[in-house]
């Protein structure tokens, strides 16, 4: 009974086999074609052309300095293998702090002394970018800590709800439960 | 199983190999190619990436005052990385970051100094990489399945090589006795252009397939979070290590040419083809190039501010392991010797791109008969059949 059911099915698919494995060439260029947007989009982000990121966050005042501060892409953190779930950043300086400004860190949550101020920006002051662990149990009223350190050794510290630095980000935290 | 009938698999085994993928193949192969000469393409296209020497004798400038001449043209303008391709006739590349946040490549005559233009957006290098090397696939967490997809190929590329091998029966009589027949037809044509270019391409199928699976195990390794890296990450420098200034201006740090100087003693022999500027107050400089062995780049990482070497990372320093496998990506893209070097792989890449359109126009024409005759056989066990599929097994 079964022979009679399995044989004409296992030929079938034979058959659709035969007739459409040329078309697998068709699927697998459509790929590329499907990525090449999405490809130069990201293209043009890394480049800066689209501004400093996907999403300004703007400017935001640390002591007498200031920064413009951007979410690289407008989404959730990523995964970054064992290191965790990492968020990226952009930032630039001031005109005139330029010159001033040593160092520019981001933090979740206050920082208790330069040692622990976070994950440093990098890269030019016009466009430099960080990537800020954010462990899954950060309570969504977290704040992010901008810590700015000057050449000769002074600090400046301001913080903004990580609400307004990254709506994803939250959403991302609700969806995964977090809790303080 | 006759020897006979056993070849006869081989040779199905070794038909069927590309295929019903063909097209995928032949397009990774033209890509490849294309990757290979993409530098060379972009140069002849746009001649602000040319550099030509003003006079016979004229000499190139330091790293040093190539940023000192940048920094007077434009001020404003971030110089983040400079790097010196291979060969003369290019400019150099300088990566710098302009007020307005954009961060591009702008290509920099080497003997005077000057910014001859921005590099086009649209990247054509980065692109037929891109694109030969993961399908435009973006990543994500690890590599992306655009890379599987693509250096997966490395194996049936390297079944194709034995299988074809095992099949043309005592091949190396192809190196004496080239046979390539142009007025009997087709089939023929193909089927000994197939043949010739095969034998001529063994050691360039061999590179490429073996260094197309090495991707694919270098990515299953990464995404298993297996190293087999004897570099240690360089973390960044202590807070003893940048002086404070007191009037807080940024302290000053040891020219370009007197850190490639200090590298060079630890380097010896060492010919700087790139320098990258710190990324932040406390990241390093780094400068290097290639050294005795031209597959392996050796580097050194110097404190900005006092030009001590606090990392290095020679040609001494790889384990044995990582002197096979660091040599992978060179020995895949040919991009370790200049431009001679560049012309043979995308010579053997056309080639090899041929070889996967004749094998297809020779399986349009025999191979699909061959293997339905091969199923009759199976089927009917008609000897009329065998002798008939057995003829077609010389290939």
């Amino acid at each position: 009974m079964s022979n009679v059911t399995t044989i004409p099915c296992r030929s079938r698919l034979k058959a659709l086999w035969h007739k459409w494995r040329f078309h697998l060439n068709i699927l697998l260029l459509l790929i590329p074609l499907g990525f090449m947007p999405a490809y130069f989009a990201d293209e043009a982000m890394e480049r800066g052309d689209n501004g400093l990121g996907e999403r300004d966050v703007g400017d935001i005042q640390v002591g007498p300095w200031s920064l413009r501060l951007a979410e690289m892409h407008d989404a959730a953190p990523t995964l970054d293998g064992l290191a965790g779930y990492m968020k990226e950043f952009n930032a630039a300086l001031c005109d005139t702090c330029i010159g001033q400004v040593k160092a520019t860190y981001l933090r979740i949550g206050k920082p208790r002394s330069l040692r622990t101020a976070g994950a440093i920006f990098s890269g030019s002051p016009y466009r430099m970018g960080t990537e800020l662990p954010v462990p899954m149990k950060t309570p969504p009223d977290a704040e992010l800590w901008i810590t700015m350190e000057g050449w000769d050794g002074i600090l400046h510290q301001a913080s903004i709800p990580l609400r307004r630095a990254s709506q994803a980000t939250i959403a991302w935290l609700n969806a995964q439960g977090g809790k303080p | 199983m006759s020897k006979k009938s056993r070849s006869k698999i081989w040779f199905l085994v070794h038909s069927w190999l590309a295929l019903p993928i063909w097209f995928f193949v032949l397009i990774v192969c033209v890509t490849g190619t294309l990757a290979v000469l993409s530098q060379e393409i972009v140069w002849l296209a746009n001649p602000s990436m040319r550099a030509s020497q003003p006079t016979d004798d004229a000499p190139r400038l330091s790293y040093q005052q190539v940023i000192e001449a940048i920094n007077k043209a434009e001020p404003l303008t971030v110089v983040q990385s400079i790097s010196r391709p291979d060969g003369a006739h290019f400019a150099l590349d300088v990566g710098v970051s302009y007020p307005d946040g954009r961060s591009v490549v702008v290509y920099v005559n080497p003997y005077s100094g000057v910014i001859q233009g921005v590099a086009p957006e649209f990247n054509f290098q980065a692109f037929t990489r891109a694109l030969h090397g993961w399908w435009l696939v973006p990543f994500t967490n690890g590599y992306s399945w655009g890379w599987y997809l693509v250096s997966f190929l490395g194996l049936p590329l390297l079944a194709s090589l034995v299988t074809g091998l095992v099949v043309y029966k005592r091949f190396w009589k192809g190196f004496f006795r080239p046979t390539l027949r142009f007025r009997h037809g087709a089939r023929i044509f193909w089927g000994d252009f197939h043949r010739l270019s095969g034998i001529w391409s063994i050691w360039f199928i061999a590179v490429i397939s073996i260094t197309g699976t090495w991707f694919l195990i270098q990515a299953l390794l990464f995404d298993n979070q297996i190293s087999i890296s004897t570099e240690t990450n360089l973390p960044s420098m202590s807070r003893e290590a940048v002086p404070l200034s007191a009037d807080g201006t940024p302290p000053p740090r040891i020219d370009l040419d007197r850190a490639i100087a200090i590298a060079a003693q630890e380097i010896p022999g060492l010919e700087a083809s790139f320098v990258s500027l710190p990324g932040n107050a406390y990241s390093h400089l780094e400068v290097g190039g290639r050294g005795w062995y031209p597959l392996m780049f050796q580097t050194a990482a110097l404190n900005p501010y006092n030009g001590e070497v606090d990392a290095l990372r020679l040609i001494s320093d790889r384990s044995a392991l990582e002197f096979v496998t660091e040599s992978m990506r060179p020995l895949h893209t040919g991009d370790f010797g200049g431009i001679w070097i560049k012309l043979i792989w995308a010579f053997f890449g056309l080639l090899l791109s041929m070889m996967v359109l004749s094998g297809l126009l020779i399986w349009t024409k025999r191979t699909a008969l061959a293997t339905a005759n091969a199923f009759r056989r199976n089927n009917k066990k008609s000897p009329m059949a065998t002798r008939n599929e057995l003829s077609e097994a010389g290939l």
